[in-house]
């Protein structure tokens, strides 16, 4: 039985089991209900906000499947690589950075996936897509400005003794940008090689996962992925900067 | 024909290898960059005021039109796939400067097909060939010099690999192909008020028209910023081979610009927004409704068929046969 090109195979050899997939899911549903009643949902985006989130996907897109693509085929095919992928990265991080209210990066995330199908894939597979994605990559992002207080990569941070000196709040501002982003750059990592290859692979494709390939990629996404993740926050930090906020 | 004299030479095999992987990479980008270019995009994904059927048509129409497309493809044999490219392919030419937009979408189309096939095919397993293609013997075109593995690639390449390839991008190409259609030929306030009919949340709606409206910006965005890095001597006198390394350079140093300049004009279009009071009410009135026309009616016919194609495909054993894998 197939729907839309998916499979549906469960409980293939080596898969994650379904209930933790959707349990996850289920978890992340609640933070964001929860969340969003806390802080009034889409209503407390204000219509910048909404404006950043566009660009930011837009962005995205024209990088990974236009741009980004044709500059990654000069390098080599190898999973340390991927091109489209650090450019979405760094893209996202600098809206969240721009908007920092919760709900931003899987805002983001959601756009982008729609824009994606717009432009590019064709709404296949969807709302699984949107579903997966920004309930990863977008919560994580979320997570990190909840935990923040909305003060993501430094920005806004003010020593709390040693008086109001500027440099000293910029260096502050410098390390947080630094560890927070490093900190994402390793999480964006790890949602591709296990809930991709451990369950929604072999989902829509049916086949048998091989871990010891998913333990291969999750190794080698993450170098690169915080590499870019610092990146992404110290250029956040530039970015808003020179935006003026 | 056989090519073992040639890659049993360690020297003739090194040299074409390297031929093959540069072609692989090298044909796509540069149908990309001199054929199509920064502007090519900026056509392919700008709405112009047209006024053809495609134009008349309610983008709901042609959203799921797209749909139906990829999940036919996706579901039936290879050769149905690469079929509805070449149907939609001259739809095109209805379009306003169709001609320009066809030509553009060809060179897309086919720098998509190439380099997805070559993408595919050298990584392919044999196990996967063997599922796809059962009882037959692998057909060996070419031998990768050893450590060509480090590249990830398979010491073969065969012909049934290279055949993999095609089938498997085949499917992007449809999806490609239908999905710029409706791209080109909607104006985002026409698809603004679709999906405000179907009650989509207002502010999703709004970051998407946003989103949708800056995508052709970005590219022209990035034209003028990489042609103002050029006019400042950019790869000035060196030679002509290295030049569209130059390009990309140019390209990725345009991106923090352009970023820029795009998120500082947010403010205004949040502010225009906001002084015509948007999201003033809870719910968007419109002054017009959109329309179904006799266009849609059309479409929807079309779209029927479609699915009844494919029910009709797989009934008869020409579902989808290949599984594809890494993709």
């Amino acid at each position: 039985m197939s729907f839309n090109g998916i499979s549906g195979a469960i409980n293939e050899p080596g898969q994650i089991p379904w209930e933790i997939v959707l349990l996850y899911f289920i978890l992340a549903l609640f933070f964001v209900f929860y969340y969003g009643k806390k802080t009034g949902g889409l209503k407390a985006f204000s219509t910048l906000d909404l404006v950043y989130i566009g660009i930011g996907a837009a962005f995205s897109v024209a990088w990974e499947f236009f741009i980004g693509r044709y500059i990654g085929k000069f390098l080599p095919n190898s999973p340390f690589i991927d091109v489209g992928f650090w450019g979405r990265l760094v893209i996202i991080f600098i809206v969240a950075a721009l908007v920092r209210k919760v709900g931003a990066g899987m805002l983001t995330l959601l756009i982008f996936n729609l824009l994606s199908d717009i432009f590019y894939y064709g709404f296949g597979g969807e709302p699984m897509f949107t579903i997966y994605e920004s309930l990863t990559y977008g919560l994580f992002i979320d997570l990190m400005i909840a935990a923040t207080g909305g003060k993501i990569f430094g920005i806004g941070v003010t020593p709390k003794n040693g008086g109001s000196s500027l440099q000293r709040a910029n260096l502050i501002s410098r390390y947080l940008a630094i560890v927070e982003g490093g900190i994402l750059g390793l999480l964006w990592a790890i949602p591709d090689p296990i809930f991709y290859s451990g369950f929604f692979g072999p989902f829509i494709y049916a086949y048998a996962p091989n871990w010891a390939h998913i333990v291969f990629d999750l190794f080698a996404f993450i170098p690169a992925d915080i590499v870019f993740g610092i990146i992404a926050g110290l250029l956040a930090l530039r970015i808003v900067r020179a935006v003026g906020q | 024909m056989d090519l073992s004299f040639l890659y049993e030479n360690p020297i003739t095999q090194n040299i074409i290898s390297w031929y093959l992987v540069l072609f692989g990479i090298a044909l796509p980008v540069l149908l990309i960059f001199w054929w199509i270019g920064l502007k090519g995009f900026v056509e392919l994904t700008r709405y112009e005021k047209g006024e053809s059927f495609l134009y008349k048509m309610n983008p709901i129409t042609k959203i799921l039109f797209g749909i139906v497309i990829m999940a036919v493809a996706s579901t039936t044999i290879w050769w149905i796939g690469a079929l509805l490219t070449f149907a939609i392919l001259p739809l095109y030419l209805t379009l306003n400067n169709g001609l320009k937009k066809f030509g553009y979408v060809l060179m897309l189309a086919l720098s998509s097909l190439i380099g997805s096939t070559w993408a595919i095919a050298p990584y392919t397993p044999p196990y996967i060939l063997n599922e796809v293609f059962p009882n037959q013997n692998p057909i060996t075109v070419w031998v990768w010099p050893s450590y060509f593995s480090i590249m990830g690639y398979v010491p073969d390449l065969t012909f049934q690999a290279i055949y993999y390839g095609l089938q498997t991008a085949f499917r992007i190409t449809v999806t490609l192909v239908s999905a710029l259609l409706l791209v080109v030929s909607t104006s985002v306030s026409d698809l603004f008020k679709s999906f405000t009919q179907i009650k989509v949340p207002l502010a999703i709606t709004f970051s998407l028209m946003v989103g949708f409206r800056t995508i052709p910006t970005i590219f022209e965005l990035l034209d003028t910023s990489l042609k103002m890095q050029i006019l400042r001597g950019l790869g000035y006198g060196k030679p002509r081979i290295l030049r569209s390394f130059y390009y990309i350079i140019g390209a990725v140093m345009a991106i923090v610009p352009t970023m820029v300049y795009l998120f500082r004009g947010a403010k205004s279009l949040a502010i225009s927004a906001d002084t015509r009071g948007f999201r003033a009410y809870p719910k968007r009135t419109l002054l017009k409704e959109p329309q179904i026309t006799k266009y849609d009616y059309i479409m929807f016919s079309i779209i029927i068929s479609l699915v009844i194609l494919d029910i009709i495909a797989n009934m008869i054993g020409f579902g989808r046969s290949i599984p594809y894998v890494g993709l």
